[in-house]
This record gives C-alpha cells, structure tokens and sequence, in this order.
C-alpha cells in the first residue's frame, strides 16, 4: 500500500480541500501518514497571503527530500497559482497543481502510478468537485460553499490566486452537509473566501444557511470567517436559531476610517462597529473574533491608535494580527510610505496583547455559563477537551464522555492560556 | 459574450493633454453601471482597474483615462492607436445602484478628476433617474462629458480659477448646499476628497449606509 502524507497552510479553505482529499486517497487505499514520515508521496497544499507564508510554503516544500529523495512531491494552493513558474523550476517538486484542478490530485496521482501523462493542465477543472470528507483530521466538519472573491482589498493577492468569486450549487451543499452528518459529524464549519457574497440563483447566504439549519439532525452549524459588508436584518435574526453557534469571525483590518478607505474595503469603522454592538446587544454573550492588518503603508500613528481603540471597544477574544506584507501586483504595493518592519512589529505586538487581555476578559464573562461542548479529544490527564458554541476552548474532566459527543457544562475557571476549565452541567 | 477578453480600441478621443477616452468594440460583455475594467494593452502584463463610462445601451465599452505623471499603464494606453487589441477583466465591483431605487431615489454624485466615469455611465444607463452631479476639477477644460449631463443637474466646482459652475473645492459647495438626508450619495475619485466628504455627509445626517465609495488613489 503506498503511503502519503499531507500538509496544509493557511486558510480553513485549504484545510478542508486538504482534508477532502485525504479521505479520497484513504478509500482509494492509500495508507495517510504524518508529514514528518517516510512517504512516497507528499502533497503540500500551500498559502501566499504573506511573505512569512511564502517562505513556510518553501520550507514545507523542501522537507519530504530530506526525508525520501524519491518521493512524489505534489505543491498545490495559492502558491502554486502565483508561482507557478518559479516551482516547475524546483528539481524537487513532480507537480504544480492550481487551485482549479486541485480536486483533481487523486486522478493525477493515479495516472502517475499507471505511467500516463499526468500533466495536471491535462485534468478538469472543478473548484467543487471534492468528495465529503468522511475521515478528517478535525471533528468539524468544514463544507466548502463559495471560492473566489471579487472585492479585490488593495492589500490583497486572493483575487488573483483563487480567482473570480464562484458560489457551489445549494443543492450540492445541502448533500454533502447531509452526507457528512450520516458519517456521524456534529458540527458543519462554512468555509470558502468570500462567504457573504454567496449566491446560487435565488439562494443568497441568508437562505442558505437558513436551509440548512432546517435540515434533520443533531448538528450545529458555524459561519466562521465573513467579511463584513452587506448583512441584512435577516442575517441578525439567524442567530436566534438555536443551531447556530453565536460566533463570527469578522474580519476588521483596521479602526481607521482613512486606512479602510485606503484599503478599498466594502465598509467604515463606523459600520463594523454598529453591526458588531448589534450582534452583542441581541446576544449577549456573542462571541466575536476578528483579523487586523497593522503597518498598512501610510499608517500613521492616529491611524493605528483608532484600531488600538475598536480593537478594546469592540473586546474581540482573538485577534489574528498580521503585519502587512507587500503583494506583488496589488494596488497597495504601488502606494507611498511604506512602513518600516520595526514599527509594524511593534504596533503587532500591541494588538496581540490586547487580544490576550481580550481573551481573559471573556472567559471571565463567561464563567458560571452554560456551553455545550463538542469533545474532540480525550487527554491522558483523563480531561475531555474541545470547543463550546461560542468557541470558547474548553476541558472537563469526567470518565463517561468520548469524542465526537455534546456534552453540557458549566464553566467554572480558566487554565493558564484562559481557556475554560468546566464541570458537567 | 466572447471567449477571449481581447477588444478592438475603435477610437482615441483626446479631451486635453492628460485626459483621454478610450473607445472599445463591447463583444458582448455584460456590466452594471459603475463597474470597472481591469484593461491593458494585449499582451502587456500590466493592467489596471478603468470604471466604465459608457451607458449600458452602447454597443461599445469606453473609459475615460486621466494620464498619471510617472504612471505606467496611463501612459502606455494613450500611445493606443485604434486597431490595437485591449484585454480587459470584468466587469467588477460594487459600486452600482440596487435596481429597485433606480426610479424611486434621489442621487447625488461627488467626483474628482476622471471620478466622473460612473456617474457619466449612471447618467446615460438610466435617463429617468433623479440626481444631480457635483464635479471638483482645477479649472473648467476639466469638465469631461459635462454635455453629457442634463445642464441643470451637473455642477462644475473649479478649485483653480472661476471657470466652473462654483468657484471651490466640492468639500465648500457641501458645506454651503448641505445634502438633504434621503439622498443616495454616491462618491468617486480622490481618497482625500472622498474621506472628507464622508465625514461631511454625516455630520448632515446621510446614512452611512447611503453612502458609497470608490476609491481611485
Ligand atoms: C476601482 C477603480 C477604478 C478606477 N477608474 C479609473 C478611471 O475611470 N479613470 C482613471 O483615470 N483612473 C481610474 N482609476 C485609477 C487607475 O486604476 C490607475 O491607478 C491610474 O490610471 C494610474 O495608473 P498608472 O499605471 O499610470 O500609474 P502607476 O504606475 O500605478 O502609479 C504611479 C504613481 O502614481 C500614483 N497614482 C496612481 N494613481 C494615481 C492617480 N489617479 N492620480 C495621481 N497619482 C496616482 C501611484 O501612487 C504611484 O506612486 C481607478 C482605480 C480604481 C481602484
């Protein structure tokens, strides 16, 4: 039986592509070992949002020689779309598969063992064509519902490497959230890059996920990653169903109405922070996170401070800094003033402490509450350990629970990182 | 629609030394008013977003370029000559107008400079539709396609001399004609002119979520 092993970088997306095709080589009896094993082959499913994702894409490229010069090295993901070139290039590299056709790995593989031509610009290509996942590395099971964006932010390379915004079939998704609940998963994660923008004839997002939370079966549904821009007042009553996790990840960039302006993003300060006290006032415990940009050029002092405030303000209990890092052939590479390292890793670690204060407060808030936790692992120290709906991590120690099982705590304390410590409700 | 994106340039028009208004065969491309291109010569790797400018009716694309000093694609694109092949992506954006609000809502369009490409498209994409244009240019040459406006409902505001319809920036002709509240405010060009006018607007009481932006430089 021939051995592979995956790595992913980046997004929730290439997660979940990466997961889908794990399972499409397990049933197809191949034998899925861990990235750091002797494999034949090795399948890396790569990020470019950053530079620091650029050389951790390369590092992981240039692992598997070390470890079996003979194996096939497969590099897919959005480096494999803005490098291409540069890695067909790279001795140790067999394939270069674009997002489009990395749905397609398995039959390349194949025709590579049967001593076809396995030239992947010879495969279809299919943005959606992935199997459910029936075997992950995760206990949520993450459906993809949308590829692509069409905001094209100054700052960002996405547009360019997954390409124009495309919405999967409802009807399809509907199947394959059926599909893995039959398989036994008991939480659906919507993933893709521009979720809010979905759209498949008369289904926009709203009703999408309104369908699906109708669907049959003890689930719970989480929206994760949206951009923040175009939410009706259907889109805030979702949230009193009772499948909905009250969790979003929205994604702010900036406090600075200049900076957002700057970065041509599709809302003002003002706004994000009117929709985020709406989802607070309605749900009290609302569980908000979000991703910051600092360094963005031209960002003055002022600028960074207005973020410093809403990230405080609006107590996101994780914020995913990220230094701003010049895109080759984006709008923002061709702006003035840029900013120098030193000053963004300064103004990154201030937003990290905030969002450690962030966290600490929440889970404050939250003690003496309700969660119901989805186990996905029990520890040897005997605890049971996974996430609540709001997201919060969470353990509780008891002898009874097994993975995959809801469970209701109470939380009662926090360990050392402010993650929830529970006993059962 | 056509397979590849590559277009005829039909025509060159120059309005004045810097400004030009490039006309292109439209080979069925589908757009909303106040979406933009990303064109580029055929061939070139560069390319750069253009708002469209014609109205939706046209059986042609254009765009109107405003050449940037040191800039490169607005450069390369005057030296055009009509028979040249264009490659254009798109159409994309959101800065449109939600059809149901077409006939209903009343519009006021602020633009700097080459910003007025939307609102030329807006103009001729809808004739019933209930605006009025407020342009900021220099001086009055500046005015491109102002004959296309209803003459009662375009407002020239010359920053550099008193050749327009209001001498001062567009910030001033606000400040003394305040916008009434249940206006769509529709804003295009400049960062700075747009990031005050936002401000403005808000102070006189327009919905943030009336406004929008598209932000040039
Ligand atoms: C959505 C959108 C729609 C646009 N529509 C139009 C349009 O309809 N007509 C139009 O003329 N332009 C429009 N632009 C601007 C256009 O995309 C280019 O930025 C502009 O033509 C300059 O490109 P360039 O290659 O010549 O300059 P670059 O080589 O990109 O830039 C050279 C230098 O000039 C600065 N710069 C860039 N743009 C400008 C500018 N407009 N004025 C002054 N300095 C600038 C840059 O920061 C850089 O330092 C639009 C931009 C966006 C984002």
């Amino acid at each position: 039986m021939k051995k592979i092993a995956f790595k992913t970088l980046g997004c929730r997306l290439n997660q979940y592509e990466t997961d889908a095709l794990a399972s499409r080589f397990h049933s197809g009896s191949y034998e899925i070992v861990n990235y750091s094993e002797q494999a034949d082959i090795y399948v890396i499913n790569t990020c470019t949002v950053t530079n620091q994702s650029d050389q951790k894409s390369r590092q992981t490229i240039n692992q598997p020689a070390k470890i079996n010069k003979d194996a096939i090295v497969v590099v897919t993901g959005c480096m494999a779309n803005n490098y291409k070139d540069s890695l067909l290039e790279t001795n140790n590299i067999s394939y270069v598969v674009d997002n489009e056709r990395k749905s397609s790995i398995y039959s390349i593989i194949e025709s590579h063992f049967r001593g076809e031509a396995a030239d992947p610009e010879g495969f279809d290509k299919d943005l959606f064509n992935y199997d459910a996942a029936y075997k992950t590395f995760h206990t949520r099971s993450m459906i993809k519902i949308q590829d692509g964006c069409d905001n094209f932010c100054t700052f960002c390379i996405i547009p360019k490497v997954r390409g124009r915004a495309t919405s999967r079939p409802a009807e399809d998704i509907y199947n394959n959230i059926r599909e893995v609940l039959n398989y036994g998963f008991k939480e659906i994660v919507l993933t893709g890059v521009n979720i809010g923008r979905y759209k498949d004839q008369t289904t926009d997002f709203e009703q999408l996920v309104e369908n699906i939370l109708n669907l049959p079966g003890d689930f719970r549904l989480r929206i994760s990653s949206i951009e923040p821009d175009g939410f009706t007042d259907r889109f805030f009553e979702l949230f009193k169903h009772p499948k909905l996790t009250p969790h979003l990840h929205l994604c702010l960039q900036s406090g600075s109405e200049s900076i957002l302006l700057k970065m041509r993003r599709m809302y003002t300060a003002k706004q994000f922070s009117s929709m985020a006290n709406r989802l607070k006032a309605l749900y009290p415990d609302f569980n908000l996170t979000t991703d910051i940009i600092v360094g963005f050029p031209g960002e003055t002092e002022e600028e960074f401070e207005k973020t410093v405030s809403l990230a405080k303000s609006l107590s996101f209990s994780h914020i995913h800094t990220f230094k701003y890092s010049v895109r080759s052939g984006t709008r923002a590479e061709r702006m003035q003033e840029h900013i120098p390292e030193k000053l963004k890793n300064h103004r990154s670690a201030i937003i990290r402490t905030i969002s450690e204060e962030n966290k600490r407060n929440y889970i404050l808030q939250m003690i003496g509450k309700k969660q119901r936790l989805l186990v996905e692992r029990i520890g040897s120290d005997g605890f049971a350990r996974g996430y609540g709906e709001n997201y919060i991590p969470v353990k509780v120690k008891s002898k009874h629970l097994e993975k995959n099982q809801f469970v209701d705590v109470i939380i009662t304390g926090h360990d050392k990182n402010f993650d929830g410590i529970a006993i059962l409700a | 629609m056509s397979n590849d994106n590559l277009h005829d340039l039909l025509s060159i028009t120059h309005l004045t030394d810097s400004a030009y208004i490039l006309k292109m065969s439209r080979r069925g491309l589908q757009f909303r008013a106040g979406q933009h291109i990303l064109l580029g010569k055929a061939g070139s790797i560069h390319n750069r977003e253009y708002s469209i400018y014609s109205g939706d009716t046209e059986d042609f694309i254009e765009v109107l370029v405003k050449e940037v000093e040191d800039g490169l694609v607005s450069k390369q694109l005057k030296k055009s000559k009509p028979g040249e092949k264009m490659q254009i992506e798109g159409p994309l954006g959101f800065f449109t107008i939600e059809p149901e609000l077409i006939k209903t809502a009343k519009f006021l369009f602020i633009a700097t400079g080459s910003g007025i490409a939307p609102f030329h498209s807006f103009a001729n994409s809808y004739p019933d539709i209930n605006y009025k244009v407020l342009h900021g240019i220099r001086h009055g040459n500046e005015a491109y396609g102002k004959k296309d406006f209803d003459a009662e409902k375009y407002i020239s505001c010359t920053s550099g001399d008193k050749s327009g319809d209001y001498h001062g920036r567009v910030t001033d002709y606000i400040k003394q004609h305040p916008v009434t509240p249940d206006s769509h405010c529709y804003l295009c060009g400049n960062f700075n002119m747009i990031h005050e006018v936002f401000d403005l607007l808000e102070q006189q009481s327009v919905h943030p979520d009336q406004i929008h932006a598209e932000v040039y430089f």
